[in-house]
């Protein structure tokens, strides 16, 4: 892969990460923060079209890394602004979700 | 009032987004396949996908996936959430396998068997929180 396509693939999970922890900011109280969640909705349109032109350029199989690091990605995300708190188990069951999907779109 | 309890249960809906997510993957596949065929200069944004009737199923199941995820963000911590979700990426060579006859490498099987152990893994840890 191409320097430029690296870059774009990090910037696409940037947006996707973010995008996730604003709807969860948005949507876990009452009222529902409505700003949040149309910022989340915004950045996961972004990330949806940078993804879909990466698709279209690269195979998914040379993509797996940055498919198979998004639920970590999510999880510390959420640790570090959301101040959500994971058990020992739980970040364990990350590791294994994130290596499957790994392993399942690489081959 | 049962079933109503039952629909609006977090797990139900992460399981019907779960669900809803591969079948907008499956048809959006299908639609692109058998879309309109463009001149290529135009043809890789996609658009002629835009002609069948199963990429506006996949979309329509995006939608409704979407709105199942936002339910789910309201009750389930997003980080928990979002590795339970990505048992959708194995579903669809499980479905291919089942219904298809695709075969799974074993490479493929190991990623499989990781993802639902991680899987049961939070999912424990969700259920145990829920109830407290």
């Amino acid at each position: 892969m191409t320097a430029i396509a690296i870059f774009l693939a990090c910037l696409s999970q940037f947006f996707l990460v973010i995008g996730q922890l604003m709807l969860r900011r948005g949507m876990r109280v009452t009222p529902v923060r409505v700003g949040s969640v149309a910022a989340g909705i915004g950045l996961l349109t972004v990330w949806f079209f940078l993804w879909l032109g990466l698709l279209a350029d690269w195979d998914l199989s040379r993509l797996f890394p940055f498919e198979g690091l998004n639920p970590v990605l999510v999880v510390v995300g959420a640790w570090l602004f959301l101040k959500e708190r994971v058990p020992l188990s739980g970040w364990i069951g990350i590791g294994l979700i994130s290596l499957g999907v790994a392993l399942v779109t690489s081959s | 009032m049962g079933l109503k309890r039952w629909f609006f249960n977090p797990f139900f809906q992460l399981g019907l987004d779960a669900l809803l997510v591969t079948a907008a993957e499956l048809l959006l596949k299908k639609g692109a396949m058998t879309g309109a065929s463009l001149p290529r200069s135009i043809a890789w944004i996609g658009v002629g996908a835009l002609a069948s009737a199963w990429t506006w199923l996949g979309i329509l199941a995006y939608l409704l996936s979407f709105a199942c995820w936002l339910y789910v963000l309201r009750h389930i911590p997003v980080g928990l959430a979002f590795g339970l979700i990505s048992i959708a990426q194995v579903l669809v060579p499980l479905g291919a396998w089942m219904f298809l006859g695709e075969a799974i490498s074993p490479r493929r099987w190991i990623g499989i068997a990781s993802v639902l152990c991680g899987t049961v893994l939070i999912a424990r840890i969700v259920v145990t929180s829920s109830q407290t």
